[in-house]
């Protein structure tokens, strides 16, 4: 039987093989995208553990000689510079992932990045910073990513001792990162987003000409065939092109692996070789999804539950009923609940918000029906063109059919519309101050170790590096808990553009950047007037030096070499509005990015699926469309049907999806972080009108088929 | 079944003596129903009579059988006009739209006409059955029924026999 | 009588194989014709030829003296919506649409709007004897009351020629009997031309004369006199 069943599915005439392209087809872009995911996660698991291995925790013991070991950050053109000072207490002290061996006094390796910025950049701007002799690459064992930009920079035991965050470490050797529950559980509801329109897809393609298999099963039965064999038949049929197109899934895997590799989706990208499957992976979609086939094959019999006589004729299903908008309006109330009633720890909230999320998603899909059904109703009552009407009772007839093939779509657009929403309105909030204002200029550096004074030479050598505007020692108030700035400086220190003194002070209060937080710098704001003599600010310690420059990159990094040559123990380098912000922000984009994917690859696949459902309405009603045709009904009525109960309903869902993915996005900013949505940029407006631009040609792909099954030859030949 | 009309049919193929008449006649239409030689005989000396038949060298010797009929012109025209004229469409006519057929056949004449004539007048009576059954009552529309269902049956086999005219005209011209 | 569409000796192949060889058929005003032919004998052929579906390799179709083989598609189109009406064997409604909105397809398709072609439609329910019937589906509805719909769907626009393919190939006698009985009546009442391809005798009586169609050509017996 199973034999039998083989030379069906292969030998079983033109339609057959069609259909089994078409479903391997589908499960070779269902399968590939799997593969990806599973890849992703093992990435992301290996770019952890080697993030991890960065940040070494304090270790003793065994018999190895401790390793002095301090991670700091730094910058270059906005972009995060890590730099590890090392250095050996004695011979057998373990040596950093990635170098041969622990770099001593004077001596550094850098990262294949870093070492393009050094051979590229003046040595007042960058290579200054590393005095001493360039040993060697950092190879990718010691790397987070091909772009980390990363130096591993040898010391004295003192000198490496005494930096900030120091520590002795006895081993180095990679420990598994501990499990990123967080960046997993978003890596599965993004891969939900995008593997639901894929398992929609693969169900879909394997429904197409159901009614031809059918009725060849039915014929099969007739002639005396058990129900046992026709599930063998069907099963071994859909089993066949599973493992086909399962196979080609995974040589567009590892085709598009390394440009895959390359798109950065935590904000960096990966090695190739990080995206590697293990061998568990491997056997689960290798064997899990021609099992997963054949079962939805025997799922979709038992449906039709084939008779000798074949199907029954066809009846209107029961309608849909309004409970179905139960689970989503449950969701939203619980969002809403979130902003009145928030939770004072942050997993407290995320136990609030990630159910109303998934609520939110399976109500989504849970009353999709319900509201095709009422639209459909309302689109019906009030047509008065024949083709709406057609359409419109199509879709309240069977709603569940209609929105089978766009519950993907509206799926994936929900989850990067949520995404997309709240890493925009996270990034307008957080992100690089504008280019050309005075904070973007403004380089300041805090100090670890407090600096009893700043020597005047210094003044002089920042002041020479062209682009400078200002220099300021700002000293730091001893009482920090008294509601101050938190900075001191003499009112004649106050360079002009960053506001001006209270009238007749002559010590005031600054912050210690001279701008607040989240504020920009203003010539216009008035500083208070401190407490202080002019003798006792000169007593207290430096807290920071804020360096007004022009804001080009060139001036920014030639103060910024200056001061980590002058002060050479800071834990974070000397940095501009937005150097922190902008990685944080790098990473955020990578999701951004990751979501146009998204909703690229679900439209486009939405697509698919609904053109196959519209195949199979077309099929299934070929002989009135045809016979309407006869009568003189003008192909383009037909047409517009085809549009209308495929294109509305998807464009209708887009907009509700996106709809309340921005609602979802708002509530959880607002119950999160009090942020109010910014609309997404049209970068987004454009991806999207470009995945449904897509979805919709491969909706009007199928509109000549329309034309050739409903010709007067059809008419003729039944 | 008009044995006169068959017989003269018969004899418009070749002069024949009225024993091979008789045995022509049983072989294609008597179908276990043989004519007696007495009615053949009778129907020739009527024929005769008539003048439709002529008889031609009588043999030497005494009995019926010594002489051979000829067809007049007389004869020959009856038989062209009964071919051609349809017959009245009332049921059970099988036995004469057969003999005609196969006549017609036997004669070279075209036998499809004939069906199509035969055709056109039971559908001209099948109309006024209709007629009658959708004015009537339903007492009239039952009767009428009863004859549309016979004529179609008449059809019917006026459709077949038509379809196999061919093979028909080589088994009765062997 | 005038002539009011007419088929002067129409050709027609599917590829190498000829379905019709010189056909010729003229239809009166207000007569009902029925073409009768055994299966394959180009009768469906020549009902195409004449709404103007197919258009004749050679030959010409003549409607109210329009050259109907020399229009565009779009023409044609418009012709058998507006000017022809339509039944065929089975399987002609749209499975969506309930009954009285089937009805209604025609005059929907030529821009009447929604509720005048609705109450039109339901005039013809009880017309046809399916009253109540209006709101159901085309799966809901017996073969008999479907082609009785489709009657309905054919002659509401007030058509000058029905073409009837087989309207009764799919019913047991009686209901197609039926069915033919308000087919015929409402035609008559109407004034309207009705082309009926059927291959049997009993459903051919209903016509006003018949023709046989054989080997891709017509034979129109001489009309008897009665």
């Amino acid at each position: 039987m199973i034999r039998f069943g083989l030379r069906l599915a292969v030998a079983g005439g033109r339609e057959a093989l069609t259909r089994l392209i078409v479903i391997a087809a589908a499960v070779a872009v269902g399968s590939g995208l799997l593969l990806t995911t599973l890849a992703g996660v093992n990435a992301v698991d290996a770019q952890l553990t080697r993030y991890a291995s960065v940040y070494p925790s304090a270790s003793t013991g065994g018999d190895a000689d401790p390793l002095w070991w301090s991670t700091r950050n730094d910058y270059f053109h906005g972009e995060q510079i890590i730099r590890i000072d090392v250095a050996a207490t004695g011979s057998n002290a373990p040596t950093p992932a990635g170098i041969p061996t622990t770099p001593g006094p004077g001596e550094f390796y850098a990262s294949p990045a870093l070492r393009e910025l050094l051979a590229a950049h003046p040595a007042d701007q960058l290579s200054d910073r590393y005095p001493g002799r360039d040993v060697g690459t950092v190879a990718p064992a010691g790397l987070t990513s091909p772009n980390t930009l990363l130096a591993i920079v040898g010391g004295t035991p003192d000198s490496v001792g005494k930096l900030p965050d120091a520590r002795q470490v006895s081993d180095v050797g990679d420990k598994p990162a501990l499990p990123e529950t967080a960046v997993n559980l978003i890596l599965g509801v993004i891969a939900g987003g995008l593997l639901f329109p894929v398992l929609i897809f693969i169900g879909t393609a394997t429904r197409l000409s159901a009614a031809r298999r059918e009725q060849r099963f039915a014929a099969m039965r007739l002639v005396g065939a058990t129900p046992r064999q026709i599930s063998t038949v069907a099963a071994v049929e859909a089993a066949a092109a599973a493992v086909a197109g399962t196979a080609v899934g995974f040589g567009l895997f590892y085709a598009f692996r390394d440009p895959l590799a390359g798109i950065p989706f935590t904000g960096m990208p990966f090695f190739p070789s990080d995206m590697s499957l293990g061998v568990l992976d491997v056997l689960l979609v290798a064997l899990g999804v021609p099992a997963g086939a054949a079962l939805a094959a025997q799922v979709s019999l038992r449906r039709v539950r084939i008779s000798p006589l074949g199907v029954t004729r066809r009846v209107t299903p029961r309608a849909p009923r309004a409970y179905r908008l139960i689970p989503i309006l449950l969701g939203v109330a619980v969002l809403f609940f979130a902003i009145s009633f928030r939770p004072a720890t942050s997993d407290g909230q995320a136990a609030v918000f990630l159910p109303g999320l998934l609520l939110i998603m399976l109500g989504l899909i849970f009353a999709g029906p319900w509201l095709t059904m009422v639209g459909a109703r309302v689109m019906a009552r009030y047509a008065s063109r024949p083709a709406t009407l057609i359409a419109a009772r199509r879709l309240a007839d069977n709603p569940k059919a209609g929105f089978r093939a766009i519950s993907g779509i509206m799926l994936a657009l929900f989850v990067t519309s949520v995404a997309v929403g709240v890493i925009t309105t996270i990034i307008d909030n957080r992100g690089p101050a504008p280019i050309g204002s005075t904070d973007a200029g403004t380089v300041t550096t805090v100090f670890d170790e407090k600096v009893p004074s700043v020597p005047d030479p210094l003044f002089a050598e920042l002041r020479a590096i062209s682009g400078v505007r200002s220099a300021t020692a700002v000293r730091e108030d001893p009482d920090i808990m008294n509601g101050g700035e938190g900075g001191l400086i003499a009112c004649t220190d106050l360079p002009s553009a960053y506001g001006r003194c209270a009238d007749g002070a002559s010590v005031i209060e600054v912050p210690i950047g001279l701008s607040r937080w989240r504020e920009s710098a203003s010539p216009a704001t008035v500083w208070p007037a401190a407490s202080f003599t002019l003798d006792e600010l000169q007593r207290l310690p430096v807290g920071a030096m804020v360096v007004g420059t022009d804001g080009s990159a060139a001036a920014v990094e030639r103060v910024r070499t200056v001061l980590e040559v002058a002060f050479p123990s800071f834990w974070v380098g000397p940095n501009v509005p937005g150097d922190f912000e902008s990685d944080f922000a790098d990473t955020l984009r990578g999701w951004e990015q990751l979501a146009n994917v998204i909703i690229i690859a679900s439209l486009a696949l939405g697509g698919c699926s609904l053109a196959v459902s519209v195949i199979g309405g077309l099929t299934e009603r070929r002989r009135p469309f045809s016979l309407l045709r006869l009568s003189g009904a003008p192909v383009r009525v037909l047409r517009r049907v085809v549009a209308l109960e495929s294109a509305v309903p998807m464009l209708a869902v887009a907009a509700v999806a996106i709809g309340m993915g921005l609602l979802a996005a708002h509530l959880f900013l607002r119950a999160q972080m009090g942020y109010t949505l910014v609309a997404p940029q049209p970068g987004f407006y454009v991806i999207v009108v470009v995945g449904l631009a897509a979805c919709l040609a491969v909706i009007a792909s199928t509109l000549p088929l329309l034309e050739r099954i409903t010709g007067p030859e059809t008419a003729r030949s039944e | 079944m008009s044995v006169p009309l068959t017989l003269l049919g018969l004899l418009e193929r070749e002069p024949s003596h009225g024993y091979d008449l008789k045995r022509d006649y049983d072989a294609f239409f008597g179908r276990g129903k043989p004519l007696p030689f007495g009615q053949v005989y009778s129907t020739l000396s009527r024929l005769a009579r008539d003048g439709k038949v002529v008889i031609s060298d009588v043999a030497p010797g005494s009995g019926p059988d010594r002489k051979r009929y000829i067809i007049t012109d007389v004869g020959a025209t009856e038989v062209e006009q009964w071919l051609t004229q349809p017959v009245d469409p009332e049921p059970h006519l099988q036995t004469v739209l057969f003999a005609k057929v196969v006549l017609a056949l036997m004669l070279d004449r075209p036998a499809a006409e004939y069906l199509d004539t035969q055709r056109s007048a039971h559908l001209h009576r099948m109309r006024e059955l209709t007629e009658i059954k959708r004015a009537g009552s339903l007492v009239d529309a039952l009767l009428a029924d009863h004859g549309l269902y016979h004529l179609e049956a008449d059809l019917r086999w006026i459709e077949m026999t038509g379809a196999r005219l061919d093979a028909l005209r080589k088994e009765v011209r062997r | 009588m005038s002539v009011v569409i007419e088929a002067r000796d129409v050709e027609f192949s599917f590829g190498q194989t000829p379905a019709l060889r010189g056909a010729s058929l003229a239809v009166d005003a207000g007569e009902i014709v029925a073409v009768m032919g055994p299966s394959g004998s180009g009768k469906s052929t020549l009902l195409h030829c004449l709404a103007g579906i197919l258009v004749p390799d050679s030959g010409e179709i003549l409607f109210d003296g329009a050259k109907v083989h020399a229009m565009a598609e779009t023409e044609r189109s418009s012709l058998r919506r507006d000017r022809f009406g339509f039944v065929f064997q089975f399987g002609q409604l749209v499975p969506e649409l309930t009954a009285a909105e089937n009805v209604a397809l025609p005059m929907l398709l030529s821009g009447v709007r929604r509720t005048e072609a609705l109450r039109r439609a339901y005039t013809w329910f009880e017309r046809l004897g399916l009253d109540g019937m209006q709101q159901r589906r085309s799966g809901e509805l017996s073969g008999g009351q479907a082609q009785r719909v489709a009657l309905a769907r054919g002659l509401v626009a007030e058509p000058q020629v029905l073409f009837a393919d087989e309207p009764t190939g799919a019913l047991d006698s009686l209901t197609g009997e039926q069915v033919m009985d308000l087919l015929v009546g409402a035609a008559r009442e109407q004034g309207t031309t009705v082309i009926l391809v059927t291959h049997e005798a009993r459903i051919a009586a209903y016509a006003d004369r018949e023709v046989m169609v054989r080997d891709g050509r017509v034979n129109a017996p001489d009309r008897i006199a009665s």
